[in-house]
């Protein structure tokens, strides 16, 4: 059995870059939603202030539940993930390199669209800086559970539904606590429990996500 | 032993010897109990009659749990060595726990209304059971995505594995955080506790409910069974 990661990290990014209008897609879709937001809670900007974190939240939530197929469902279509597992390299890194290639794709739009939505929502700069690294750090949980979602319903046609049912629940612990931190926004401190909790969601989300890859790979397969 | 008595048809014949004396049970249990519920309990100091419906309320809450935990079990069984009996037991199982937890999301905000004032409040146990709800209604609706059945029971089988974390979090919720529902108080050896005199009914209520879902899940159990051997008898038809 292979572990060797790097070929397959190697192998996401060439396929990541060929396909850049992922990035756009991503990026509009942020954009666009925040427009949304804007309309529906109102153009107050006192208002605006006190309900940025749920609002970039959700909205990354969305996007990478809807983007984390492209991952998958074209190497499923295609017989590469069958071919990589026949090449012998292991479940588990297969899985992993997604995730860390799907990060590192998704991660990049946000430098640039974090100061925007700072701009759009008058965040001051501590703010930012907390909300930036509470994304760095919060970012592969969502990955991870979205690529659980991905998995389970790979075999489904129209399964885009289905696929926000069965993840939606596993996202409540993490939305409760990247979005409870109403003191730290009034007082513009720095919340270090936040991002150890962040961490702490990603240390349990991994083991459980590269044991579950394992097992619907395998099922695929079958 | 426990292989022995999980395949299929002996399931089917152990559960057919048991399912009268599982009726007899439960209408026993639930005639005594809805009596000792209504004439031999009394009234709560605070919220007066309301209180009655906690002997609804508390038992469905127990088996929207019980039954998830029971669906995990199989689930395991079903991944692990591969039995029958748990894929069917799973779909059998699981819109009968989200039966549960809906009656207990109903009868909680009947309960609430009176008592706090309000129909619901996003409070951590309310909110974590209706979580729970999500998860059921992603298993049954995962279980029944695929063409394939066998495929269906071992995604479903998967997902209520993952979905397992939500328990302990709806468990301990009202310990953990401050929440307007009340911590668990049946327990005599915490404090406060509640008296016997409603623990009584609320206990014999829970066997009813017991005997209720035995009976549910082996009808269920039994005509998933046939359904199989159905889907069996016609694709060879058609081969």
């Amino acid at each position: 059995m292979k572990i060797n990661m790097i070929p397959l990290i190697k192998r996401e990014i060439k396929l990541s870059i060929s396909n850049l209008g992922l990035v756009i897609s991503y990026s509009s879709f942020f954009l666009l939603s925040l427009l949304i937001f804007t309309f529906g809670v109102g153009p107050d900007i006192k208002q605006l202030n006190t309900v940025y974190i749920p609002i970039i939240w959700i909205i990354m939530l969305f996007a990478i539940i809807l983007i984390s197929d492209n991952f998958l469902l074209s190497d499923f279509q295609d017989g590469s993930l069958k071919e990589l597992q026949y090449l012998g390299y292991s479940e588990e890194s297969i899985i992993l390199s997604k995730t860390i290639v799907m990060y590192l794709i998704l991660i990049i739009p946000h430098f640039f669209l974090i100061p925007v939505f700072s701009i759009f929502y008058d965040i001051s700069f501590n703010n930012l800086v907390q909300l930036s690294l509470d994304i760095v750090v919060g970012m592969p949980s969502l990955i991870l559970i979205s690529l659980i979602a991905s998995l389970l319903t790979i075999q489904i046609k129209r399964n885009k539904v289905l696929q926000f049912i069965i993840i939606m629940p596993f996202y409540v612990p993490i939305i409760i606590f990247t979005t409870s931190n109403n003191e730290s926004i009034l007082y513009s401190s720095f919340d270090l429990n936040k991002i150890l909790i962040l961490i702490g969601f990603f240390l349990i989300t991994l083991p459980i996500t590269l044991l579950i890859g394992k097992l619907i790979l395998n099922e695929i397969n079958k | 032993m426990m292989f022995k008595f999980a395949n299929p048809n002996k399931f089917v014949k152990i559960s057919e010897l048991l399912f009268p004396y599982f009726n007899i049970l439960f209408l026993i249990s639930f005639i005594y109990g809805l009596y000792l519920s209504f004439f031999n309990s009394p009234p709560d100091y605070l919220q007066g009659e309301t209180v009655r419906i906690m002997y609804i309320h508390v038992p469905c809450a127990w088996f929207s749990l019980m039954l998830y935990s029971s669906i995990a079990i199989c689930s395991f069984f079903s991944l692990v060595f591969r039995h029958t009996l748990a894929d069917i037991a799973i779909r059998a199982i699981a819109p009968l726990g989200a039966s549960f937890t809906i009656a207990t999301l109903i009868t909680g905000s009947i309960w609430g209304k009176p008592t706090w004032g309000t129909w619901w409040v996003w409070d951590a146990r309310l909110t974590s059971e209706l979580v729970l709800l999500f998860l059921y209604v992603g298993i049954i609706s995962l279980s029944n995505a695929f063409e394939q059945k066998s495929k269906g029971d071992k995604y479903a089988a998967i997902l209520s594995l993952v979905g397992i974390v939500n328990l302990p979090i709806i468990k301990w919720s009202v310990d953990w955080w401050n929440t307007l529902h009340q911590p668990a108080s049946i327990s005599k050896f915490s404090s406060p506790s509640i008296d016997t005199i409603m623990l009584v009914p609320l206990f014999v209520m829970t066997l009813s409910f017991l005997f209720l879902s035995l009976n549910i899940i082996i009808i269920r159990i039994k005509s998933e069974i046939i359904q199989r051997k159905i889907d069996i008898l016609n694709s060879s038809k058609i081969n």
